[in-house]
């Protein structure tokens, strides 16, 4: 793709690369994490070809990349982080006290939520976030608009002076279409740090977070001002109503195209936060009945709920819609009651569910293996495993059986410690490299201190992100070092290979280690299959 | 010949890594350089690890907004593997047409019999099997089933042979003339299937 082309067939979190890359933005800052992922992966992709000193890097974990996008800002240059829901919940403490530190260039944070947790843990819709840190939010609903509104959160956030979220939902997100790109490109520029007269703006220490945050609280007319601008109230006379935002709209709009009729309903688009009041209330005391179809917990609904005078609003409080998952267009239709077309019979074979597995050859299939059947022979015939976040969550599955458990990012250390101390032998936990890095490393200092726990770390190390389709880890072949300097002695430290060949091997070793009073580290250490197939290797870290 | 005056839906199906996504991304190409607006939903993430990978397609002559296909209002099936094809069997429109692989991917230990999969599959009006196996072997190209799967299903599909010929070298140039030839001819190969 040449960078000239102006009409361009992206993805929607690529809309928002371009978006980003047409505006000047001059880093870019995140962490894998599915849907989000394709959205540094893109700029990273532009940037390649661009030689014009703009930046794009992972991070260790969301928490970092924003504070490092935020140094950006704090220098006068655009800046971008990106992240999926729950990393949101990572860089939480920078999020919330940068709406009071406020910003110098345009900051704009990309989220995108993962409505029936495809590659999630939970459903947390950040406009919940952004509202609780009084920031303003759009939520596009076409790869369009996603390019549009991450142009103009740029905008938006130098005028008010805080960060932007762009909200994206995994439809979007991986929803593939045409996008035209603005006619100018805005080449990254200066604003420079922040002058004599604000430059301790951003020191939080109470007396002046006390000013910043009434300051910021003070911004809400303006931000409602800006906020108004995008969100369209259309009022027919028709004793129905439609509340749209996001993908609820899209889906509206796609099905106003086979019952024209819908299009007489009044309607109100959402397309950005915080929302008027007043036009709210304007808008329900226009209709008798009202939908509300937003992705993906009733936000607007409550709203409008308890705003309702009393009046019908079908939504997923009162089960017009389900309560959890993504909307689709069938969701709607069944909601307002429009037929659905026939089907051609569903198949007389069962067709089972083909669940995701690891690849064949994966590495973690023998760290599985030979970790049940050490078990087994030390007498632990029904394991308890504390798990993270990656691909090795999927041994879960049979015919491993061997994970138990998989709250957060880094949670199966804290897991694996607390459970040791309050007496589970051997207590063991499963973290992949990147995982570790993201948010297992300070727990370890935690580990090495607890002198006679018997706690086991097993790092599944295959030196890349593999889930979200192997991404570059921030640091190669350092566990050893680490736990070392954390206070680990060389007999707690083991790297074993896991290979089908090594297994007796591995499990006779680790029959041995499971058995110690003490904390361990296990590293089961060989290359993801699919990166090597890919020549990621060389690609990354051979440079 | 179908109706491309209202939305049209179209889902290509597979297992992961088999490259249902490729195969949906030169038909939303080749609706785009055909003149159509289109929309196209993706599965990326944990389920491209083995698991049920599908890309929805809707294209219209009006702006298109939702990527996603509404039950009984998918129009075309094309599915790179025969138990997947029945899988989306709810979403097809009565008229809607399927196009199946042969070639099973068994990562399942419930995996059902082979034949009962094509008998049920025998049954539904509109449905056409393509042996890929016999594909890749008559073209001596070990990846030529999913070409020769979009070759057939192009006899559903207002798009012309140039079009499709342009998206095929699009998106094989940067592997060279040879493969660009070969999944070309796949295509031609997939076809001709369904014109005798
Ligand atoms: S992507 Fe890599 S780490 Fe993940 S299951 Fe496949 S081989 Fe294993």
């Amino acid at each position: 793709m040449k960078i000239s082309e102006r009409e361009i067939m992206v993805l929607g979190d690529e809309a928002v690369s371009w978006g980003a890359i047409d505006s000047g933005m001059k880093s870019v800052y995140a962490y894998p994490g599915t849907p989000s992922t394709e959205i540094f992966e893109g700029i990273e992709h532009i940037v390649s070809s661009l030689d014009d000193g703009r930046i794009a890097k992972w991070t260790a974990n969301e928490k970092v990349a924003y504070e490092m996008a935020l140094g950006t800002s704090y220098t006068g240059h655009r800046a971008l982080v990106c992240m999926k829901h729950v990393g949101l919940n990572v860089a939480m403490d920078a999020f919330m006290n940068s709406a009071l530190t406020g910003i110098r260039g345009g900051f704009v944070v990309a989220v995108a939520d993962d409505p029936s947790m495809h590659s999630s843990q939970n459903e947390q819709d950040s406009r919940y976030l952004a509202d609780f840190a009084h920031l303003p939010c759009l939520e596009p609903s076409t790869p369009q608009e996603a390019y549009d509104y991450t142009c103009q959160a740029f905008e938006i956030s130098e005028i008010l002076g805080v960060p932007v979220m762009v909200r994206l939902v995994t439809r979007l997100s991986h929803s593939r279409g045409v996008i035209t790109r603005k006619e100018n490109m805005n080449l990254p520029e200066c604003l420079g740090i922040p002058p004599e007269d604000t430059k301790n703006d951003w020191v939080l220490i109470p007396s002046i977070a006390k000013r910043r945050y009434r300051q910021l609280r003070e911004k809400l007319p303006k931000m409602l001002t800006v906020s108004a601008q995008y969100n369209k109230t259309s009022i027919s006379g028709h004793r129905l109503g439609v509340v749209t935002c996001g993908m609820g709209r899209a889906y509206f709009n796609q099905l106003c195209r086979e019952y024209p009729a819908l299009k007489e309903y009044n309607r109100l688009d959402v397309c950005s936060y915080p929302l008027s009041l007043t036009d709210i209330r304007k808008f329900i005391k226009s209709c008798e009945e009202i939908y509300v179809f937003e992705e993906n917990y009733p936000y607007l609904e409550d709203k409008i709920r308890d705003m309702g005078q009393g009046k019908r609003v079908y939504g997923r409080r009162d089960k017009s819609l389900p309560m959890d998952g993504e909307l689709n267009p069938i969701i709607l239709k069944k909601c307002m009651e429009l037929p659905l077309a026939e089907s051609k019979k569903e198949s007389e074979v069962v067709v089972p569910a083909r669940p995701p597995r690891l690849c064949d050859g994966c590495g973690h299939r023998d760290a599985f293996n030979s970790m049940k059947d050490a078990l087994k022979n030390i007498g632990v015939d029904e394991p308890r495993i504390f798990g993270d976040i990656g691909c090795y969550t999927l041994g879960v599955m049979p015919p491993f059986d061997m994970i138990n458990t998989c709250v957060e990012m880094g949670a199966s250390v804290g897991m694996t410690l607390g459970a040791a101390e309050a007496g589970l032998e051997p207590s063991i936990g499963v973290i992949g490299d990147s995982t570790f890095f993201h948010s297992g490393l300070p727990t370890l200092i935690s580990m090495a201190k607890s002198k006679t726990a018997n706690a086991n770390l097993v790092i599944v190390d295959n030196k890349i992100t593999g889930m979200t389709g192997q991404q570059p880890t921030v640091a190669i072949d350092i566990f050893e070092d680490i736990a070392r300097s954390f206070g680990f002695s060389e007999e707690q430290i083991h790297v074993l290979k896991p290979l089908p060949q090594k297994h007796e091997e591995n499990v006779k070793y680790l029959e041995n280690v499971f058995s110690q009073k003490r904390p361990d580290i296990i590293i089961f250490r060989r290359e993801c299959v699919q990166a090597l197939r890919k020549k990621l290797y060389q690609k990354y870290y051979q440079k | 010949m179908n109706d491309f005056n209202k939305p049209f839906g179209v889902i290509v199906a597979g297992v992961g890594g088999q490259g249902a996504i490729t195969v949906a991304q030169l038909i939303l190409g080749a609706c785009w350089r055909s003149g159509f607006y289109a929309l196209q939903s993706e599965i990326h993430g944990m389920s491209q690890r083995g698991g049920a990978v599908s890309a929805n397609i809707v294209f219209d002559q009006v702006p298109v907004t939702s990527p996603v296909v509404t039950s009984g209002e998918a129009n075309l099936l094309i599915s790179m593997e025969p138990l997947e094809a029945l899988r989306y069997l709810p979403l097809m429109a009565m008229d809607a047409k399927i196009i199946s692989a042969t070639v099973p991917v068994v990562n399942i230990d419930n995996y059902p019999e082979l034949s009962s999969i094509f008998d049920n599959l025998k049954k539904i009006t509109g449905v056409t099997i393509v042996d890929t196996d016999d594909c890749a072997k008559k073209l001596n190209y070990k990846h030529a089933g999913n070409m020769c799967l979009l070759g057939a299903s192009s006899k559903f599909l207002p798009i012309s042979d140039e079009v499709w010929k342009r998206v095929i070298e699009e998106r094989f140039k940067s592997k060279g003339d040879q493969i660009i030839e070969q999944n070309w001819s796949a295509f031609e190969f997939g076809k001709k299937l369904l014109e005798k």
